[in-house]
Parts: structure tokens; C-alpha cells; sequence
């Protein structure tokens, strides 16, 4: 047993798992705030990243203004969403959000695709990709610097989720009814948490377009944020970050073991089975809520 | 048996009508007048529509798809028949709704502060759930244990708390005595009149439980089958002998044996 | 006017659980049969073959899910990956010698089995954390099939289908692979016509509505969910083998991805949940509108002289099936059959419609 080299994937699968929480964060975000489950964060990531692609390459804009202009675009995409879309669903059984969100997730992924095209683009970060050396053990700078971003998002949501506007955010999850008895603007806060996702949906759609490129493969994160978000418990930002690195992990020694043993690509495995593991033994994630029942 | 009411009403509700789903006719011509400052019961049995009025008042009627098909409803001159449920907030209308519904993964602590309105300063915020805590010593208890986990009466006590941040000048509860321990509903009953008294703010009141209710308020309207039947002050409604046989247990209908005598009066009486 | 009813009223319980309660519902159902029955005398072939024929199958199939997720109420999203099942093993099976008959049977009753695998994911949860589950299992299914050269057929993951044979007759005409598609579309039709009449189909109604309300009424969930997710598993096997048999006559594993998954649940909830006659329309709409809307793009831009990146051409019918879905959940959360319903609940009483302000 080579004991660097399991060290190696250790921390490199943590910085990677690091980076599914920077998509997890985004369908927590959602559901936390008005309980709905968002599975059209991938296609919002694949916007995220055409739209910085756009803002740098067609009109020219240098990154780091290109970036924070997509950022607020997006939070404009997000609240109208919001107002299109969920507004008129709100309350309706989760089958036919789940539907809705989903046919959003394919809009936005076709829609997308005929603006810009399906070729693989990429986001040119400037990242330099010489790998960075912590004794024996080599890392990635470009998915330190992904795993540096989701901990400073972490940071800011909790911050957000202690204020009083993000109390009136939980509380509109708890129940849209009694918000409105005390004066919440519960379409609001709906619509903030879809542009706080959609904002979350640019940094992952910049660092991972510059890791794997700016194609349709982003969307397809989305097996893996829904593992670490269920994992983590779907109701818990913390619960994102933490998950996060233990799939990760997981994930990057978990293959190593198995891919000679099946002929490589398991990955997508492991995946499917934490989450299915967690769904059956334990629903509610390591730091989510159980639903509190009285009788 | 009607008296006028001099002061000045809070609010007003003229003929109101409520659609649901545009075809479920919930309540037909409702009017209604609270006093400023005073206390109204709102009595009726179940499905007489007192749920709907009160919705019709807050504006929550849109979540349920209903709807003001017709009459006005006035609050302090304004007409707020169209208003959004927020606004209503804002201009001091209050409603706590059925069943305590406390949002359950939040603290009591965190309840009160969802509920304060966009300018409340941080030191007024504080301030206001001093004086809930004093009101409701039970929450101050246990401020900071999850909300969903406390027994009945502290819920309800957190929702009526939860509609005093919101700064109503009235306040509209929807049977909060449900499932209640009379004593608790006794002790609940006496905080409300306390903050009537001492804060000036009108209640309008939604209660099954007609006999606590009559004890604290001064006047009542009697609502069946979506219209108001009977509106006197609290003393002539507890002398009043249908009241007392259909709603608070007396009289001599309690004999069974008179079973199809009291649908005829029941009848009669809508 | 046309059903020239005044409201539908019963007066007993025979009448009650009548299949066709207006009987210009039946008028109209004999003469869809008919018209189905000459199409292939009266569409062209181009027609009859690439869309009639995959519109039958593909309803025949969300009539399955139908089953566990309209009635039974549970959310699927896996049901490509028990399609794949059922389509693998009869095609397995025919190539062995089998004849078709049991080859289908034997797929379906493969997809049964793995899919009361789902049904366990049922037993322990619902709603959301289902659909990420059987959703999960999609993917875990996906990955066997790409992953088993001697499932899926070698290197190429491509497995040619035998010639489909029924009743010793061998079936290669048009109107043949056609005739088959319908008979399997009507089969499904009234066995789901039927269930509604039924207890099973009470009970899985009750275990929608709360499954614990339900176990209390003496309804035994467990068994109904089972039962549900089997035979809804048996209609997807079998719809799976047909669609290769008569349609892409290849097997390949992105014929049945996670995509397609999505794209049956789609066809459900927007026809409607428990709607047999909204499953047709969501799937007429799912499956043909995309490319019709791409052929006006393309006609369109070509009669203005505008030029149009191929690209975007390939991506426009992506973005209309995402936009249909939304578009019909907000215009009517029931589906196509519900607005089908209301526009029947309309004509009943025109013009005498006294009860609309």
C-alpha cells in the first residue's frame, strides 16, 4: 500500500468533492429556502458559463469584469425564473415542480446550445495548470483555487442564512402560509434563492468549464451535487461542504480500487450508490432536518 | 338587538362575497364592523365560513385560489378588498391562523424575527420580543429550542407573539383555542384581553368555543351558512336562548328526544 | 352540443363504473379504433412508420408509468432503465430460438423483476428523495449496460434485433410492424380503461393519497406498491422490446438513458397524471411537436432567405420540449387531459352554459 499515493487521492478527491459542493450549494440554496427541489441547476451552471464565455470572448470584456456582470445577469435570470415559472406552481405536489424544473433544466440546456453551439469552448482562467507541490503529494491549483471559492460561498450563505433576511428565508421553507400571515414576502424570497443559485451556478460554471471546458458535459454534474446534497442533507449548507469532500474522497480512492477491477469508469457508480445508500438508511443526510411530526 | 356603535370602526366589511376556485360560493354578503380598540367574536359552527372572512380580511384568500367576488372591505378608510396579503400586513392587519402554525424549524426566537417588518431596527426588534416574553413568560423559557418540538399552547402562544411583531392595530385570531386545555385556554384568553387593554389593539376573534370567547369580548356576530345571522353585544348574545342551545350546551335542547325540533329552529335561525 | 348531455348524472352504480360515462366518449373511441385500424390503408407509410408507430408504442409505455406514478403516486424516475431490461432479454431471448411470444413475455417478466427492485426504494421513501433514488438506479443501470459487452452486443454496444415473428407469421411489411404496435397500444388501453374499475385500481388510488391512511382502510401497501411497480415493469418491458423490434430494429444502451427516462415522465405530466387519454396526447406532444417546430424553423428561415446555423437547428427541438413542458405545467398543472376534460365538460352544456358568469 502506497501511502503517499492514497494521501495524493485523498486530498485531491477532497478539493474535487469540494467543487461538487460548489454545485451542491446552489439546489440546497433552493431548497432550504422554499423546499423545492431544483433540478435545473445544471442547466443553470451551463448558462452561467456560456454567459462569462460571451460577456469575454464576443463583446470582449476582460474576465474579471466578465465575471461579476454575468454574476449579476444571472441573479436577474434567477428572480424571473421565479416569477415565470414557480410562482404559479407554488404549492402544487412536488411531482409536478420536480417536472417543472426539469423541463427548465432541458430549456435552458437547449437553448443554450442553439445560441452558442455544442462545440467544447474553453474559459481560459488563466490558471497556471503547473501542479503544486506539498512534499510528495501533487495538486491541482485550479481545483484549490474551485475548493477556496466554495468555502468562501459557504462562508457568505451561512452569514446570509443568521440574518433576518435569511431567517424570513427559512421560515418561508417551513410554511408558505403562515409567511404570508406575518407579512413575508414569500414570492420574494423564492425568487432571491433561485438568483443566489443562479450566482452560485456562474462559479461553478467558470471553474468547472475551466477544468473539463464549457460544453454540455456541465449539466451532467448534476448526479453528483444531487449526491452531496442529499448526502450532506438537502436542507443544510454545512451539510453541502461536508459531504462534499467525503464523496469526493470516496469518489477518487473509491475508483482507484474498483476501475481495474471493472474495467474502469466507476465513478458514476460510486455516485448512484451513495446516494442510493443514503436515501435508504439515512433520508434526511448527515446534518439535514427530519421532518418533525406531532400528534 | 342591534346597537350603534359610535366609535369610529377599524375596519369594515360591506356584502362581502368569497369565491373559491370560481365556482365554491364560501361566504354570501358577509358585513362586518370592528370598533377601534375593542374586542369582536366572530361565532359560528363549522363551515359557516368565520375561516373565509377572516381570509377575505388578510388577503390569504389568493392561496387558496378564492377570491372577493363582491362587497368592499374598508381597514381605517382604505378599501384593501384587492390589496396584497403583505401590504395588508404593513398597514397593521394581522392574522394568526389555524391550527399554530409556528414555522417548526425555526426557534420561537427566530419565529419572532421572521416576522419583523423590512425597517425594524435591530434595538426596537429586541425591544418588541422583551415585551412578548413578558407577555408570554412560557416562550421566554424556551426561546432557543426548536419551535416544532413545543406543546400546543406554547405554539399558539408563539404565533400570537409572531403577530404582535408585525405591529397590528388589529389583530385577527382564528381559533386559537383549538385543542387547547381549558386552563390554558383560559390563561391565553386573559394575555389577549391583557393586550387589548393595554396596548389598545383591536381583536377580532374566530372561536368554536363561544363560551370563553363571550367572556372577554363586547360584541359578536353569529355567521351560518356563510351569512351573519346574529350581531348583539356579548351579554345579550350569552342570554340569548338559541345561542345558548346550539353554542354554549344549554337550554333545554340538550335532550335528544328533541333532536327534530332543534334542526327546525336551527333552520329558522339562518 | 356535440355530447348533448346535461352533465353527467348517475343513477346507479352500473352506470357509475362505466368505462365511457358520456357516451360520445365512446362514439369517439370506436372511431379512433376504426381510424387505427385502416390507417395503414389511409397514411402514407413515411408516416404510418416514424410517427404513428413510435406514438403507439411510447404511449403504451407511459401508460405504464402511469400506472405507479398516476395512480399508485410514486415518482419514477428510472423507468427507461426497465424498458432496457425488458427490450435486452426478449431480444436475447428470440435470438436464442425463442419465439417471439414467450421472448416477449420473458422481457417482460425480466423487467418486472428488476423493477420491483424500485419498488423497494418506494417502501422506504417517497416523493422527492423516490425520484432521486429510482433516478440513481438509472444510473447505476446505465452504467451495467454500458459496461456488459455481452448484454449490449460487443464492441459497438449495438444488438441487432431478429426478425419479429407473431403467431408463426413473419412480421417485415410496414403495415406489419405497424398493426403489432397498435395491438399492444390497445391491450395496454383497456387493461388501464379497466383499472380504474377495479379494487386493485381503488387501492393503489388510496395508497396515493396516504399510504398510511390507506393501511389503515385494511389496504396492504406494501403489496399494492409492489404489485404496481411490477406490472407497470411488465408494461415497460414489453414496450421496450416492441420499440426495437419495430422501430430502430438496433438495440443501443442511449436508447434507453436517463434522458429518455425523463422524457416518458415528461410525456405523463403533461398529458396528465391518471389520464389515460392525456398519456396519448402528452406523448403525441412530446414526441412530435420538437420536430415539427424544427421543420417550420427550417422551412421558415429558408422562404425569408435567412441563413440558419446548423448547430442551432440541432438544438432548437431541445429547447421547445424543455419550453412545452413548462408551458403546459403552467397553463394547466393536470395536463392535456385535464383541459381535454374541461373543453368536454364545456361542449356538454353549450350554449347552455348558465353556471359561467
Amino acid at each position: 500500500m502506497d501511502w503517499v499515493f492514497l494521501t495524493e487521492l485523498a486530498i485531491n478527491g477532497a478539493l474535487t468533492g469540494l467543487l461538487y459542493s460548489l454545485f451542491a450549494i446552489g439546489l440546497v440554496l433552493i431548497y432550504k429556502a422554499s423546499s423545492v427541489p431544483n433540478l435545473a441547476q445544471g442547466g443553470l451552471t451551463m448558462v452561467g458559463a456560456y454567459v462569462v464565455l460571451a460577456l469575454a470572448r464576443d463583446v470582449g470584456l476582460p474576465l474579471w469584469a466578465a465575471i461579476p456582470l454575468a454574476a449579476v445577469l444571472m441573479f436577474g435570470l434567477g428572480f424571473g425564473i421565479e416569477r415565470v415559472a414557480l410562482r404559479r406552481l407554488a404549492g402544487r405536489p412536488v411531482v409536478m415542480i420536480l417536472m417543472l424544473t426539469l423541463g427548465l433544466d432541458i430549456f435552458l440546456r437547449g437553448t443554450t446550445l442553439a445560441i452558442w453551439g455544442g462545440t467544447s469552448r474553453s474559459m481560459e482562467l488563466g490558471v497556471s495548470y503547473e501542479p503544486l507541490f506539498l512534499g510528495d503529494i501533487f495538486i491541482s491549483r485550479i481545483h484549490l483555487v474551485g475548493a477556496g471559492v466554495a468555502i468562501g460561498l459557504f462562508v457568505a450563505f451561512m452569514l446570509i442564512f443568521r440574518s433576518r433576511t435569511g431567517i424570513k428565508l427559512r421560515a418561508i421553507a417551513d410554511d408558505y402560509m403562515a409567511s404570508w400571515s406575518v407579512g413575508i414576502s414569500v414570492e420574494r424570497g423564492v425568487g432571491l434563492s433561485w438568483a443566489l443559485a443562479s450566482v452560485v451556478a456562474v462559479a461553478a460554471g467558470v471553474i468547472w468549464g475551466e477544468i473539463q471546458g464549457v460544453d454540455q458535459a456541465l449539466s451532467l454534474l448534476l448526479l453528483k451535487g444531487l449526491a452531496v446534497a442529499v448526502l450532506g442533507g438537502l436542507d443544510s449548507i454545512l451539510g453541502a461542504v461536508v459531504a462534499g469532500i467525503i464523496l469526493g474522497v470516496v469518489e477518487n480512492v473509491g475508483a482507484d480500487f474498483l476501475d481495474p477491477l471493472v474495467g474502469g469508469g466507476s465513478r458514476e457508480l460510486i455516485v448512484a450508490a451513495v446516494l442510493i445508500l443514503t436515501v435508504m438508511i439515512r433520508p434526511h443526510g448527515l446534518f439535514g432536518h427530519h421532518d418533525i411530526e406531532r400528534v | 338587538m342591534q346597537q350603534k356603535v359610535e366609535i369610529q370602526p377599524i375596519l369594515s366589511m360591506n356584502s362581502v362575497e368569497v369565491l373559491y376556485d370560481n365556482v365554491m360560493l364560501a361566504i354570501k354578503g358577509v358585513s362586518i364592523q370592528v370598533p377601534k380598540g375593542k374586542m369582536i367574536a366572530l361565532l359560528g359552527s363549522n363551515g359557516a365560513g368565520k375561516s373565509t372572512t377572516l381570509k377575505a380580511i388578510s388577503g390569504l384568500l389568493k392561496a387558496e385560489r378564492g377570491r372577493v367576488s363582491r362587497g368592499e372591505i374598508k381597514f381605517e378608510d382604505t378599501d384593501i378588498t384587492e390589496m396584497l396579503a403583505q401590504k395588508r400586513v404593513e398597514m397593521g392587519i394581522c392574522h394568526v391562523i389555524e391550527g399554530r402554525r409556528v414555522f417548526e424549524h425555526l426557534t420561537p426566537d427566530e419565529n419572532l424575527t421572521a416576522a419583523a417588518p423590512a425597517g425594524m431596527s435591530r434595538s426596537d426588534l429586541n425591544g418588541e420580543k422583551e415585551k412578548i416574553y413578558n407577555y408570554f413568560p412560557r416562550l421566554a423559557e424556551r426561546r432557543n429550542s426548536l419551535s416544532g418540538y413545543l406543546s400546543g399552547g406554547e405554539q399558539q402562544m408563539l404565533a400570537i407573539g409572531r403577530a404582535l411583531v408585525t405591529q397590528p392595530s388589529l389583530l385577527m385570531l382564528d381559533e386559537p383555542s383549538l385543542g387547547l386545555a381549558p386552563f390554558l385556554v383560559a390563561e391565553i384568553f386573559g394575555i389577549l384581553q391583557k393586550i387589548n387593554q393595554e396596548q389598545g389593539m383591536s381583536v377580532l376573534l374566530v372561536e368554536q368555543n363561544a363560551l370563553a370567547a363571550l367572556e372577554i369580548v363586547s360584541e359578536g356576530y353569529l355567521i351560518e351558512n356563510g351569512r351573519v345571522v346574529m350581531n348583539a353585544s356579548a351579554e345579550a348574545l350569552k342570554s340569548n336562548s338559541d345561542i345558548q342551545e346550539f353554542y354554549l350546551g344549554g337550554g333545554e335542547g340538550t335532550n335528544f328526544h328533541n333532536v327534530k325540533h332543534y334542526s327546525r329552529r336551527k333552520r329558522w335561525l339562518s | 352540443m356535440f355530447y348533448r348531455l346535461s352533465g353527467v348524472h348517475h343513477a346507479n352504480y352500473v352506470s357509475d363504473s362505466r368505462i365511457f360515462k358520456v357516451p360520445a366518449d365512446r362514439n369517439l373511441a370506436v372511431f379512433v379504433l376504426l381510424f387505427g385500424l385502416a390507417a395503414p390503408f389511409i397514411v402514407p407509410s413515411l408516416y404510418l412508420n416514424s410517427y404513428m408507430l413510435p406514438w403507439l408504442i411510447w404511449t403504451a409505455a407511459a401508460l405504464g408509468l402511469n400506472l405507479v406514478t398516476g395512480w399508485a403516486g410514486q415518482l419514477h424516475l428510472g423507468y427507461a432503465a426497465v424498458m432496457a431490461v425488458g427490450a435486452y432479454s426478449a431480444i436475447h431471448a428470440a435470438r436464442f430460438g425463442v419465439p417471439w411470444e414467450f421472448a416477449l413475455i420473458i422481457g417482460g417478466l425480466a423487467s418486472s423483476v428488476i423493477g420491483s427492485l424500485f419498488a423497494f426504494a418506494a417502501l422506504r421513501v417517497k416523493g422527492l428523495y423516490l425520484a432521486l433514488t429510482t433516478l440513481a438506479m438509472q444510473f447505476v443501470m446505465d452504467w451495467v449496460l454500458t459496461h456488459s459487452p455481452t448484454i449490449t452486443g460487443g464492441s459497438h454496444a449495438s444488438l441487432q434485433s431478429p426478425t419479429l415473428a407473431l403467431l408463426g407469421q413473419e412480421i417485415t411489411s410496414d403495415a406489419g410492424y405497424y398493426y403489432v404496435a397498435f395491438g399492444w397500444c390497445v391491450l395496454v388501453t383497456i387493461f388501464m380503461l379497466n383499472l380504474k374499475r377495479t379494487g386493485l385500481g381503488r387501492a393503489l388510488v388510496a395508497v396515493r393519497e396516504k399510504d398510511f391512511a390507506a393501511a389503515i382502510l385494511g389496504v396492504n401497501s406494501f403489496y399494492y406498491k409492489i404489485l404496481a411497480f411490477a406490472t407497470s415493469s411488465f408494461i415497460a418491458g414489453v414496450s421496450g422490446a416492441l420499440l426495437v423490434a419495430t422501430f430502430f430494429f438496433l438495440a443501443a444502451p442511449e436508447q434507453f438513458s436517463v434522458n429518455v427516462s425523463i422524457q416518458v415522465l415528461a410525456m405523463v405530466i403533461v398529458g396528465g397524471l391518471s389520464s389515460i387519454i392525456g398519456s396519448y396526447f402528452g406523448v403525441a406532444l412530446i414526441l412530435l411537436v420538437p420536430g415539427l417546430v424544427n421543420g417550420i424553423v427550417a422551412g421558415g428561415s429558408l422562404s425569408l432567405g435567412m441563413q440558419i446555423n446548423v448547430e442551432t437547428l440541432a438544438h432548437i427541438p431541445n429547447a421547445v420540449y424543455g419550453a412545452l413542458i413548462v408551458i403546459i405545467l403552467l397553463i394547466e398543472p393536470l395536463g392535456l387531459g385535464k383541459l381535454y376534460g374541461n373543453i368536454r365538460d364545456y361542449l356538454m352544456v353549450w350554449p347552455f352554459d348558465q353556471l359561467r358568469k
